[in-house]
């Protein structure tokens, strides 16, 4: 009969993934490529900010998207009116994107002579904050629709983001969406974590979350 | 479902250690999923097989041990089981808690010879 024995790995699945995500990242700051992770559910507002994004930025930074989708190209044709640099990842049928697929998103799109890439990637609060992707920043978009009680609900997405907008403001009189509730709750899972109120349709807060990205990305070029 | 992906990342370290400690057969692999993890152990054992298929660990059984939700509360600091307590804490109904435990996902050991 064989013996066995207990050999202990004591290992976190996450470590592969996480290890690839810090390569990817230092590789990114060697070129000057800054990426930001764009998360939120399905239908926040993600691609539309996006959009509203390149507007805001477009004539001081040249800017490529990333969009991730299981699998149309919707979005991707949708951002590419804008004129600026898009690929369409399909990630087949994964709910997340890893450092790897990551990779090789920005490999299809090629980031010779861009300076700032935003992922969007794919609708979902729950795995995709498990998955480094090995961006500069992360962004989440929280949408007035979806309840203030969200980050009780995903504590571990609100929890790891540098930056939380509050979209489609323009739309609150419909919901009961106490701004000061969130601001609260999530200041109790992520206290460095700012919250800009806006709605990607009417423009409004834009600017200062066009402020902001142009502010993270002086500090990420001189850190 | 995003399960059979990371599974197969799993597979890949776990070979890699059987390869440099020496061990030429795997009977049973042994991993550690926390409650509050995005991974459901059901989903992990059905994609299995499949992440298995054609390595040296196509005959290792799977064990998940699952490791508790916990959480310390806001308002009155105690620690308690989120799943259980539906999300409020039991001693003060608060429901802004701190995650203590439970998004772990290791690889606990091998049994192998
Ligand atoms: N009222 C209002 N509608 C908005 C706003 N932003 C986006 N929408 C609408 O919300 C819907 C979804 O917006 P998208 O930008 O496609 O959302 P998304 O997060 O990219 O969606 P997926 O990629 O499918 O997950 C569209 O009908 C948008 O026009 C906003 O600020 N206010
Ligand atoms: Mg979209
Ligand atoms: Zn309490």
């Amino acid at each position: 009969m064989d013996a066995f024995k207990v050999l202990e790995i004591k290992k976190s699945v996450y470590e592969g993934n996480d290890g690839r995500a810090r390569e990817l990242r230092s590789e990114l700051k060697r070129d000057g490529v800054f990426l930001l992770n764009l998360m939120s559910s399905p239908g926040s507002g993600k691609t539309t900010t996006v959009v509203r994004t390149i507007e805001a930025l477009g004539a001081e930074m040249r800017i490529g998207i990333l969009e991730a989708d299981l699998d149309s190209d919707v979005d991707a044709r949708t951002v590419s009116r804008t004129g600026a640099r898009v690929i369409q990842l399909h990630s087949g049928g994964m709910c997340h994107l890893d450092a790897e697929m990551t990779r090789q998103g920005l490999s299809g799109l090629g980031t010779e002579g861009l300076d700032f890439v935003i992922l969007e990637n794919i609708g979902n609060l729950i795995c995709t904050a498990e998955f480094d992707t090995g961006a500069s920043r992360n962004a989440m978009i929280l949408s007035v629709p979806e309840g203030d009680d969200k980050p009780l609900k995903y504590p571990a997405m609100f929890a790891m983001v540098d930056v939380l907008l509050v979209n489609k403001i323009d739309a609150m009189g419909f919901f009961d969406f106490d701004m000061e509730a969130l601001r609260e709750r999530v200041a109790r899972l992520n206290p460095d974590a700012r919250v800009i109120p806006v709605s990607a349709k009417t423009g409004e807060g834009m600017a200062e979350w066009a402020d902001w990205i142009r502010t993270e990305v002086k500090e990420w070029r001189a850190s | 479902m995003h399960e059979l992906g990371v599974v197969i990342d799993v597979v890949h370290t776990v070979e890699e250690f059987a390869r440099k400690n020496g061990v030429t057969r795997i009977d049973t692999l042994v991993l550690q999923i926390g409650e509050l993890s995005s991974m459901i152990p059901k989903y992990i054992e059905d994609c299995f097989p499949a992440a298995v298929d054609g390595t040296v660990m196509a005959d290792t059984k799977l064990r998940i041990e699952v490791l508790p939700g916990n959480g310390l509360c806001g308002k009155c600091a105690k620690a308690f089981n989120i799943l259980a307590n539906e999300g409020a804490c039991p001693a003060c109904g608060g429901r802004d808690w701190e995650i203590l435990s439970g998004k772990e996902f290791m690889i606990k050991e091998i049994l192998a010879c």
